[in-house]
């Protein structure tokens, strides 16, 4: 791995870099650094292994594309959010592969940042960003997906010590995880939302099983966690219970607007992707150049244009001051949907193109199948659309429903 | 008033825009132009020299907006524009406009042809989707890449009633039959192409106007229509039918917000003007059925802005628009190497 070497000295020379300069170090070092084979866009892909990607998001971190926002007391860069987007424009315009510790950098750290104690801030943040710690979200259970003021794992207090019993489910990467943060009930079921705590919990701890759930792309990304009787120490509980979890509710509304802010420029990497794949075949060529395929694709560019639209002006409102409330889920919504309708498109342009297959159409057919079939999970994650749209019933347009 | 634009925030344009608008109802298409003159509406991205307040197009956005919301029965968009694009080479007319003393429209289809003679032209040619020309003193007509301002007093202009779905503000096709104009009276090279650009982002903001009026509507209809004991907004139905419109709402405006940014091109100004279109009939046509069989009557004003949406869509030519946008991309894009990509 050339990657690793490769990384170190440039963050130091960043540090003072702002606004169009910053943007340019930034694309500079992707460019140079991000090896051809971990790109889904080049013809030597080829998926990395665990390790890679830790090598390479540590790499990152180091260059500065990391923990950027995050305070530099915890190994942060300590930069704004509107750096942060400019850094996640440069990382999406290229196909790379998604973070193996997004939980870690995207979750549980801002959580931590929220509700840590200086202890914990010390001791997880800078693990998260230097990939010592990856971190899963133990929050759904069987009973409580959408609902999670219905779950059910209990943790007991014993002097400094929690007892956690209950089992987690859809815990995306728990195989490859160090910590998984977990949301469990501390009183009686009835109490609902009051009474939840969270916990960093050690996966390698004694009474946790974790058993792989083989996904609809052949993966096993997700996981069932089981805990049994599995101890705690009171200096891994993240915040009081009840305050840790309405703090972590408020994270969760940031998160939903900012988590992957590359998004939509990586959406636009893949419709350029597309774009060169059918004008190397000649019958897509010709294609996509007819007016029925023109306006389809011009339908996917404003689809982008709109996710870009919604980012900016949340990453905005946030560096004005304003709170973000409800509007996660008006974003969420919409990229999960167009990327769902555009991965149909072309999973549909690729299947018309001509004998032989050529290479170029390969790759992208490869990469087109696995992005349709990931897209199935994007309006279920991180709250399903049902669940997007109730909460912009409820809070944004705050419809009565009362009789 | 700070007339550079600093310290100005385009959103303290709203209110002042609301209020003239709503003012306007009881007013014939003259008095509007006056009204809205008088409260510095007309000229506020044409230049200071004319009687602007030379403020980006940023500005116009909310005041095309309220228009869009109030109904406004005037071309307020063309005269917007026509204060700058005249500004330049026919600074008497763009005065006028931004005085509201000449009413001006545009015909924002069609192209005539024109023929130099000495220091006249002569434009032979029919245009259509021009809003209240039939009342207006003059009309901009597009000749290839550029425009030409005509009287439409002249002699040779024939305007004709079109069909069209709206009712607030009428569209009228145009026939010219050797009409003479001035040399003079024509625009510069590659103005029509601004025009349509800057057109795109005010579209988008009448669009932002009506659809923003049609949710309010719809959500007021569902908070009080009882149905099976309950306000129909109780049905998960109607709550996410409602979610999905405001949905579409913020793209709208959050699409305009960026097409109007410092980093905005062509590609921002056009997807902003689909993205209103697509989401803008979404939401006028889901108030409608919202309110049931009364949505379907004369008395309820969604009609008037369902009419206005699909309208301004055909005006600037969205499905068109959207394949010419797909083109440019798909052009700006190079072929992968067929065998090894990368």
């Amino acid at each position: 791995m050339t990657v690793i070497e490769t990384a170190q000295p440039e963050a130091a020379t960043t540090g003072a870099l702002s606004g169009e300069a910053y943007r340019v170090a930034m694309r500079r070092w992707l460019g140079a650094n991000l090896p051809a084979s971990f790109r889904s866009d080049h013809a030597a892909f080829s998926p990395p292994t665990l390790q890679q990607s830790i090598a390479w998001e540590a790499a990152m971190y180091r260059a500065g594309l990391a923990g950027i926002t995050w305070p530099q007391a915890y190994g942060g860069h300590g930069r704004t959010l509107r750096e942060h987007l400019i850094a996640n424009q440069e990382i999406g315009a290229l196909a790379m592969p998604e973070s193996v510790n997004s939980i870690g950098k995207e979750l549980a750290g801002p959580i931590i940042l929220a509700v840590g104690t200086e202890e914990q801030k010390r001791r997880f943040l800078p693990a998260i960003l230097e990939m010592r710690d990856i971190w899963c979200q133990g929050f759904s259970e069987p009973e409580a997906g959408s609902d999670l003021a219905g779950l059910r794992t209990r943790a007991t207090r014993n002097g400094d010590t929690w007892r956690i019993n209950g089992q987690k489910i859809w815990t995306s990467g728990a195989y490859r995880a160090q910590r998984c943060l977990v949301l469990a009930r501390t009183g009686p079921l009835e109490d609902r939302h009051r009474g939840l705590a969270m916990f960093a919990v050690r996966l390698d701890a004694k009474g946790v099983r974790v058993r792989p759930i083989k996904s609809i792309d052949g993966r096993e990304s997700f996981c069932e966690v089981f805990f049994d009787d599995v101890e705690v120490l009171q200096s891994d509980a993240l915040g009081a219970p009840d305050e840790g979890w309405t703090a972590a509710i408020r994270v969760l509304e940031i998160e939903r607007a900012t988590n992957r802010m590359y998004r939509s420029w990586r959406f636009e990497n893949e419709l350029r992707h597309l774009i060169s794949a059918c004008k190397s075949d000649p019958v897509l060529a010709q294609m996509v150049a007819e007016r029925h395929y023109e306006a389809r694709l011009g339908e996917i560019v404003v689809d982008i244009e709109v996710l870009k639209a919604h980012v900016e002006t949340a990453v905005d409102a946030l560096a004005n001051g304003d709170s973000i409330g409800a509007r996660g889920s008006l974003a969420k919504l919409h990229w999960s949907e167009a990327h769902q309708r555009f991965a149909a498109l072309a999973l549909e342009l690729l299947a018309q193109a001509s004998l032989p297959p050529l290479a170029a159409v390969q790759l992208a057919r490869r990469r087109f199948e696995a992005i349709y079939l990931q897209a199935r999970a994007e309006t279920i994650y991180a709250g399903t659309t049902e669940i997007q749209l109730g909460i912009i019933a409820d809070r944004i347009l705050q419809l009565s429903k009362g009789k | 008033m700070n007339l550079t634009g600093e310290g100005l925030q385009p959103s303290e344009f709203a209110v002042t825009a609301a209020r003239a608008v709503a003012d306007c109802a009881a007013l014939s298409l003259r008095e509007q132009a006056k009204h809205l003159a008088n409260d510095g509406l007309l000229g506020v991205i044409a230049a200071q020299d004319v009687g602007g307040l030379d403020l980006p197009l940023a500005f116009a956005v909310p005041v095309v907006a309220a228009a869009g919301s109030g109904l406004l029965g005037f071309p307020l968009m063309e005269a917007l524009l026509l204060g700058r694009a005249l500004q330049a080479s026919l600074p008497r007319a763009a005065e006028a406009v931004v005085a509201g003393e000449m009413l001006a429209t545009i015909a924002w289809q069609g192209s005539v042809s024109a023929e130099r003679e000495a220091e006249s032209v002569v434009l032979n040619g029919w245009v259509g989707r021009a809003a209240c020309a039939e009342e207006a003193d003059a009309l901009l007509v597009r000749i290839g890449n550029c425009a030409a301002l005509v009287p439409t007093d002249s002699e040779g202009v024939i305007v004709e009633e079109a069909t069209g779905l709206d009712l607030t503000v009428p569209e009228h096709t145009v026939r010219l039959q050797g009409v003479t104009i001035p040399a003079t009276s024509g625009l510069p090279e590659s103005s029509w192409d601004v025009l349509c650009s800057d057109a795109s982002v005010l579209r988008a903001a009448a669009i932002l106007g009506s659809a923003e009026a049609c949710l309010t509507l719809a959500q007021e209809h569902a908070s009080t229509r009882r149905q099976f004991g309950r306000a129909l907004s109780y049905n998960q139905a109607i709550r996410h039918a409602l979610a999905r419109q405001k949905l579409g709402l913020e793209g709208i405006r959050h699409a305009i917000t960026r097409s109007v940014g410092d980093e905005a091109g062509a590609l921002q100004r056009d997807a902003a003007f689909l993205a209103a279109g697509v989401y803008g009939s979404a939401i006028s046509e889901g108030a409608l059925q919202i309110h049931g069989g009364m949505g379907f009557t004369w008395d309820v004003p969604l009609h008037r802005h369902l009419r206005r949406v699909r309208a301004l869509q055909a005006q600037g030519d969205a499905s068109a628009t959207l394949a010419a946008l797909g083109r440019r991309y798909v052009g700006a894009i190079a072929a992968a190497d067929a065998a090894v990509s990368g």
